[in-house]
Parts: structure tokens; C-alpha cells; sequence
């Protein structure tokens, strides 16, 4: 029998599956932290796009801990890590000319960020 | 992986070009593709991680020219295959028998 | 083997390769019970006809005329939507973020297509094509003004890419002028691209 009928649909759509896990995990970071994102260019799936690799931002807000991407696509397990509201200024992203109150805001694991030094 | 589906800051790509009053679905197979998959993943055949990567596999050009519903497909093919659930040769051959029928 | 045939199918051209490979795999996955074909029915039924942005248009109407709720959407988001009934795939865990007369909210998913299903229902095609998703975290004000938007020089942007398994909602600004108006009217004039950011609330 198929696992989705159409009896569990209303259920199923009104529920979803959060990726949230409910693991204690200390977070490496803190609302107002510095931080550089890493130059990381796996040729596996990751969620650390190209424009944002390499540049520093600052942690806005801790979401909590979620499953992680880049393992979780491959067979490699949840490995369960906070994530974050990164800020970046468009400055720092595409160059200084341009506006200097234009930001964007990307969600990061802890393994995509080192702190700033 | 540096994929063609990491757009952000790439130049040039064309106009967004809203479409009106548009509806959910603009045919059936959508219907039945978006169907197929909330069914295949409640299935436990794949998990969201698994699903998006299929779809970065998918030949570059190919991405820039289908719709985001026919990466849906890509990506369920590949994994339904990749998983042993059905053979390359069955959807094959039930595609040229569909075809056939159709006729 | 199952019978694919498709009796509605007009006849002056043929199916499509892909119409072909989704009718393949339907048929496959159904002769491996699967999939349950009423239970596909369900769930498009569900997206055309229960899930939408009107539900979204209900959140920020209530947003708009409760300080309270205002309050808890802001702070957790995912519960005070669900407060209005709304909840689950794609919405489990939400941001909601505030646009005012200094700063704009824009939603993106550079990578696919992440979106809040349960408030706006499921994206519209440009949300998930290429040329949004490469512009808008570039050039926003470009964006805006391709859907008729334009801001004042000094608004702040702030451009949001649900990159993870967060996901976004804009409350837009509430337009002047709409003292009077009931929550009902107000989620009236809420559209579904101002919830988006590219758009703004009362203006068709």
C-alpha cells in the first residue's frame, strides 16, 4: 500500500516535516558576532552559495539547530548544527559602489562561518 | 557544487516577466508531478536534501530551459533510479507504450 | 499493466516528452502501489483551492489591526501563524519581517525555489526562474522597478535568501489612508507579491 493515502493527505500538508532537530547543541556563535564565511567549494550539495563564500557578515539571530545540507544529501547523516541570520552589506558582497543601506540576510550553518578576526 | 542552479549575482539572465492572474497549475502533468512528489517523499524514498542536489545535477543548459516542474521530474527519475525503486529501462519502455496508446 | 490512457486528452497533438514521462512514471510508481492516484488528486486539490495567499492576506490583516498579534508574529512567527490555522509543508519554521517607512523586506531563494506554502500557497513561475533569483540579491531596486515599484532613495533594502530550511514572510507597510478599514477589507488589499517584497499592500 502506498505510504501517503488520501486519508493522511489533510494531516500530512498540515503537519510537514520540520528539519528542526531537538538535540542540545552548543552553538559556536552569538547574535553580534563577526564572522567570515568560509571559501568552501565542494563539488557535493551545499547551501553556502558562491556569493556570499569568502565574505564577512555579521550574526544577526540564532534560529536554532537544524539537520545539516551538505551531510544530509549524501548519505552523511543530520549533523546537527545551529543556524543563523547572517547580515551582509551589499558593500561587502558586490563591491563599494554600492548603496550603503542595502543588506542581505542568508541563513548559515556553523561549519559554513569562522569567526572574524 | 558550483552549479548553474546558484544563481544569485550572476548579469543578464533577462526580465522576470510576472504573468497575470497566474494559476496554480498551467497543465495537468504539473498537477500529477507535484502530486508524485509530496507522495514519493511522505514515502521515504528521498529526503529534501537528496532531492534539491538531483535537480543541480541536472544538465546546465537543460536547467535554464525547463520549467521549474519539469526539475521536479529530473530529480524524481534520478532518485527513484538511483534508489533501485524503478529501472531507467521501465520508465522507458512505459513511456514508449504511453506514447504508443496515444497514437 | 495500468491503463495510462487519458480519455480527456484532446487529440489534435500529441503529448509532450515530458507529459510522456510523467504519464511513464505516474503509471509505474502506480503499478508498484506507490503512489494512490486519489490521494495526488487530494493534495492539488488542497494547493488550488485551500492554500494561498489569501491566508497570508489574513495574517497581516490581523497583524495589522492587533498589536498583540503583531507582537507574537514577529517574535514566533510559526506559532502565531498557526494561531490563524495555518501551518505545516514548507511552513514549519517561519520569519516574518516588517516592512516600514525606513525599511523593505524582499523574499528570495537563490539556489531553487523555497517559499512559505501555507500563507502564499505555492510560488509563481518567476519566483522560481532564473532571472529573479540571479537579480534580486544584486540589484533589488532594479527588481522593484520591473514590478512597477519604486522607493525613496533613502528606504532601507533588505534582501532575505531562505537559503536553509527557514522561511520568509514579508508584513508589508500598512497603506495611509485605511484607518476605517475592517481586518476583512484590509487583508483585501494585501497581494500576494507584498508579501513577497515586491509589491507593495493596496496597490493592484
Amino acid at each position: 500500500m502506498p505510504t501517503l493515502t488520501k486519508d493522511v493527505v489533510p494531516g500530512l500538508i498540515a503537519t510537514g516535516a520540520s528539519c528542526r532537530i531537538d538535540e542540545d547543541v552548543a552553538p559556536k556563535f552569538k547574535p553580534g558576532d563577526a564572522v567570515v564565511t568560509r571559501n568552501i567549494n565542494p563539488v557535493t550539495h551545499t547551501r553556502l552559495p558562491r556569493y556570499v563564500r569568502g565574505k564577512r557578515g555579521v550574526v544577526e539571530r540564532d534560529h536554532g539547530v537544524f539537520a545539516f545540507p551538505d551531510t544530509s544529501a549524501h548519505g552523511g547523516g543530520e549533523k546537527p548544527q545551529h543556524v543563523y541570520s547572517v547580515k551582509f552589506s551589499f558593500q561587502e558582497l558586490w563591491g563599494e559602489d554600492h548603496a550603503g543601506n542595502m543588506y542581505l540576510y542568508i541563513d548559515m550553518f556553523d561549519d559554513y562561518m569562522r569567526p572574524a578576526s | 557544487m558550483n552549479g548553474i542552479h546558484d544563481l544569485g549575482g550572476m548579469d543578464g539572465i533577462g526580465p522576470i516577466n510576472p504573468e497575470e492572474n497566474e494559476p496554480v497549475f498551467h497543465s495537468e502533468w504539473e498537477k500529477r508531478m507535484f502530486g508524485m512528489f509530496i507522495s514519493c517523499f511522505a514515502g521515504g524514498h528521498y529526503n529534501v536534501d537528496e532531492f534539491r542536489h538531483a535537480i543541480e545535477r541536472m544538465d546546465p543548459a537543460h536547467y535554464l530551459e525547463s520549467s521549474y516542474y519539469e526539475h521536479w521530474l529530473s530529480s524524481l527519475e534520478t532518485l527513484l533510479v538511483e534508489k533501485g525503486v524503478v529501472t531507467r529501462e521501465e520508465l522507458d519502455e512505459r513511456k514508449k507504450f504511453v506514447a504508443m496508446e496515444d497514437a | 499493466m495500468a491503463h495510462v490512457h487519458d480519455h480527456d486528452h484532446p487529440h489534435n497533438k500529441p503529448l509532450s516528452d515530458v507529459e510522456l514521462r510523467v504519464k511513464a512514471l505516474e503509471s509505474v510508481l502506480t503499478e508498484k502501489d506507490l503512489i494512490d492516484a486519489e490521494a495526488i488528486d487530494l493534495i492539488v486539490e488542497t494547493f488550488e483551492t485551500r492554500i494561498g495567499p489569501r491566508n497570508g492576506a489574513k495574517v497581516v490583516a490581523r497583524a495589522w489591526t492587533d498589536p498583540d498579534y503583531k507582537k507574537r508574529l514577529l517574535e514566533n512567527a510559526t506559532d502565531a501563524i498557526a494561531e490563524l490555522g495555518f501551518s505545516g509543508v514548507q511552513g514549519e519554521d517561519m520569519i516574518v519581517v516588517e516592512n516600514t517607512d525606513a525599511v523593505h523586506n524582499i523574499v528570495v531563494c537563490t539556489l531553487c525555489s523555497c517559499y512559505p506554502w501555507p500563507t502564499l500557497g505555492l510560488p509563481p513561475v518567476w519566483y522560481k526562474a532564473a532571472p529573479y533569483r540571479s537579480k534580486v540579491v544584486k540589484d533589488p531596486r532594479g527588481v522593484l522597478d520591473e514590478f512597477g515599484v519604486s522607493l525613496p532613495e533613502d528606504t532601507e533594502i533588505r534582501v532575505w535568501d531562505s537559503n536553509a530550511e527557514l522561511r520568509y514572510l514579508v508584513l508589508p507597510r500598512r497603506p495611509d489612508g485605511t484607518d476605517g478599514m475592517s481586518e476583512g477589507e484590509l487583508a483585501a488589499i494585501v497581494t500576494r507579491d507584498s508579501m513577497i517584497g515586491t509589491g507593495l499592500a493596496g496597490a493592484s
